[in-house]
């Protein structure tokens, strides 16, 4: 077990070095360099004639190290990430990539962990609800109801939300966090209320995927294992429904949704970000849409990194949790 | 060596030849219904796949034949027409008398001093009767045969705009149908890309197996880590707005189609695999079958079905996807027009709160997506018609 979980590790180390060169390649792919941009950000402020201009971004080159070949700039962007947490610096923001993204990190991570876990509780208990009610009404709705919920856009949904909430119930909790009244209070739970106020459709479509996959999958493994033979034992042996449900089948339908989440991960992340963009809440997908309009190249590549690298992690607890929880898979 | 011998002695058959037994079971075969056919009784039953076919259908036809459903010429913008909400399709008028021919009512614009923004209501002392198959605008049927016929279109100075008109006055239902016509090839050509790839490395991966198998694993579960719509953003970004509109397609095609093949792969890759053993194949290869006999004969038209299925479920994820790239604007650009961009004014959230139709060209979207899924849940039951139900 142990050294599975040390094998999942070295492999995401390589996977992560892999996840570097493409995000590395996406900073490159546009024309020019990161000392061009700078040129361009220099004439448009004005007041320096093109020679100096020319000097300027070639002592940033030289500073930087953009005239040395591509595999040592590389490995210089992997150290600085890793060693210092430094991105590369951003025009826009005049600050590391780094400290925009740390902020923003974590406000990212608390919504999508949120919807993560509201979706996954939710298409659990719905699963187990309609498996026992197999094509029965609510069944039928719910099937229904999860299926057109996965072909809706999401970045619609999101403009429905705005739309009523603004136009229709004159709230105007969108685009930030928190209301003004409560941006520099120290947390209290009148600012948790505001915040959860302000980010709730956020979640709420992030998860709606979430609950439609994760109520298909819950009832099709339940409604496999309620047809296994230990469950007709358990229940000729006498014991109430209830019973049979919560002891027997439900821990061992349970398996395939953990070893799910790794992929439900990504989608949860993507959720965020179509809405976040869309309602102008300040996380990570925002800040990644305005740096590729204005090809804030650095900050394009690092959020790039760092969604990858979240989607490894994700991963790597999945296998590593079903390997703790289902005793049945052997690893050697 | 012997005993063989004997073996592969023919046997006197032990009851002489019937004529009669032999052409019954001829004809038997012959009434004997190929797989294609069992998947397509199987696939007729399900009345959701019937009505996702049904849906896509419609739209194919709505995106091909788009100036025939056009009322107003799609090439043309007129800004005095910009944002008039939908029109109200009527049999009753206000004084309560039925119509049988429908009809919609004048539309009378104010326009706000202050903000200069068009407010649009409805006059009903005028009606103009609606008329179906009009003389209109002209254009070509396919692009190829000249004529100007429409299917509806109002009385003369009358205006109907089943889903309003957009910032530049275009007829949002027209431009709609025309958008279909980008959004689905996109999402068709994109799968297609993908299938191929998904197709070549998954039955390299199955049939040789080894090293390439291998090798081909580590790569899928690399490009599997990625997260997808950070990484189509990231690319579509780059792609230069200076390109001309073709190229900008095709390769926002392969943008799509990068990150999209591997569940194919994966899926070809377990079938090859599970019938690389099987005794068709053993039997083909003892007979000294070639590598792409064996392939393109025996295996790979065994995982067609699959691929069918994965391939109808893609073309949704990639209408979605391209959807929300255009949206945002940075996927199909103008003069091309696809589902996305057209919902762009949305973006701005005064206009969408002045005028919310703007957001209308989702109902087909939404329809796109509801019908090939739909499909391609109805394929994947019927996709293995020898299994129970």
């Amino acid at each position: 077990m142990v050294n599975y979980i040390i094998r999942r590790l070295v492999i995401s180390v390589f996977l992560l070095l892999g996840v570097g060169i493409v995000s590395w390649v996406v900073i490159q792919l546009p024309p020019g360099d990161f000392a061009t941009t700078y040129e361009a950000f220099l004439t448009a402020q004005g007041g320096m004639t093109q020679q100096q201009v020319q000097e300027a971004a070639d002592r940033l080159r030289a500073q930087l190290g953009l005239d040395q070949p591509q595999v040592i700039q590389y490995l210089n962007w992997m150290k600085g990430i890793v060693t210092q947490g430094k991105f590369g610096y951003s025009f826009a923001y005049r600050r590391d990539v780094g400290e925009l993204i740390g902020e923003r990190l974590i406000y990212t991570m608390i919504l999508a962990i949120a919807a993560h876990s509201i979706s996954t509780f939710v298409g659990i208990f719905i699963g187990i609800y309609i498996a026992q009610r197999k094509y029965s009404l609510s069944d039928n709705a719910a099937s229904v109801l999860a299926f057109v919920l996965a072909s809706v856009p999401r970045f619609w949904i999101a403009l429905v939300i705005a739309y009523l909430m603004v136009f229709i119930l004159n709230q105007h909790h969108i685009t930030s966090f928190f209301s003004p009244q409560y941006a520099l209070e120290p947390w209290s739970l009148a600012k948790v209320g505001d915040f959860i106020q302000h980010v709730w459709p956020v979640v709420f479509i992030a998860g709606l995927g979430g609950v439609a996959r994760n109520l298909r999958v819950m009832r099709g493994n339940l409604l496999d294992v309620l047809s296994a033979q230990y469950v007709t034992t358990a229940r000729s042996k006498g014991l109430e429904e209830g019973k049979v449900i919560r002891r027997h089948a439900v821990p061992n339908a349970l398996h395939p949704i953990i070893a799910y989440q790794g992929t439900v991960l990504p989608y949860m992340f993507q959720g965020e970000m179509e809405a976040a963009i869309v309602l102008g809440i300040p996380t990570l997908g925002p800040l990644f849409y305005e740096s590729l309009v204005s090809q804030d190249i650095y900050i394009s590549g690092g959020l790039l990194f760092i969604y990858a690298a979240l989607i490894v992690f994700g991963n790597l607890i999945a296998d590593v949790s079903l390997a703790l929880f289902d005793p049945r898979i052997r690893y050697n | 060596m012997d005993s063989t011998d004997t073996i592969l002695q023919p046997q006197e058959p032990k009851t002489p030849f019937d004529k009669v037994a032999a052409e019954t079971l001829l004809s038997e075969s012959a009434q004997h219904e190929s797989y294609f056919q069992l998947v397509w009784r199987r696939f007729r039953r399900s009345k959701a796949a019937i009505v996702g076919a049904l849906l896509v259908l419609a739209l194919v036809i709505l995106a091909v034949f788009a100036d025939f459903f056009s009322p107003y010429p799609l090439r043309e913008a007129k800004l005095q027409d910009a944002f008039i909400p939908p029109s109200t399709v009527r049999f009753v008028d206000a004084e309560g008398n039925f119509h049988l021919r429908p009809f919609v009512y004048a539309e009378e614009v104010t326009i706000n001093l202050k903000t200069f923004e068009p407010t649009w209501t409805e006059n009903t002392d005028t009606t103009y009767a609606i008329r179906f198959f009009v003389k209109g605008w002209e254009y070509k049927i396919l692009g190829l045969i000249p004529s100007n016929l429409h299917l509806f279109g109002v009385e003369e100075g009358g205006l109907i705009h089943l889903m309003g008109t957009d910032k530049f006055g275009r007829d949002l239902f027209g431009k709609s149908c025309e958008a279909g016509r980008i959004s689905l090839t996109m999402a068709m050509f994109g799968t297609l890309i993908s299938v191929t790839i998904g197709s070549v490395l998954g039955v390299a991966s199955g049939y040789y197996g080894g090293r390439a198998d291998t090798a081909i694993q580590r790569f899928v579960e690399f490009v599997n880590c990625f997260p997808q719509l950070p990484l189509w953003m990231a690319l579509a970004a780059i792609v230069p707005r200076t390109w001309d509109s073709f190229s900008i397609f095709v390769i926002m095609a392969f943008i799509f189609a990068l990150l999209s093949w591997t569940t194919l792969e994966r899926e070809v890759r377990g079938k090859v695999l599970a019938f690389r053993q099987s005794d068709f194949v053993l039997a083909a290869k003892e007979m000294g079958a070639s590598d792409k006999r064996i392939i393109f004969l025996h295996l790979y038209p065994n995982t067609l079905s699959h691929v069918l299925v994965i391939l109808t479920l893609t073309i949704p994820a990639i209408i979605l996807a391209e959807a929300f790239l255009s949206f945002l604007g940075i996927g199909i650009q103008e003069p091309l027009i696809s589902w996305g961009l057209l919902m762009r004014n949305a973006q701005n959230l005064q206009t969408l709160g002045l005028y919310p139709w703007v957001m209308s060209p989702v109902f087909f979207i939404i329809a796109a997506v509801l019908g090939f899924n739909f499909m391609g849940d109805g394929l994947r039951d019927a996709a293995d018609p020898y299994a129970t139900m």
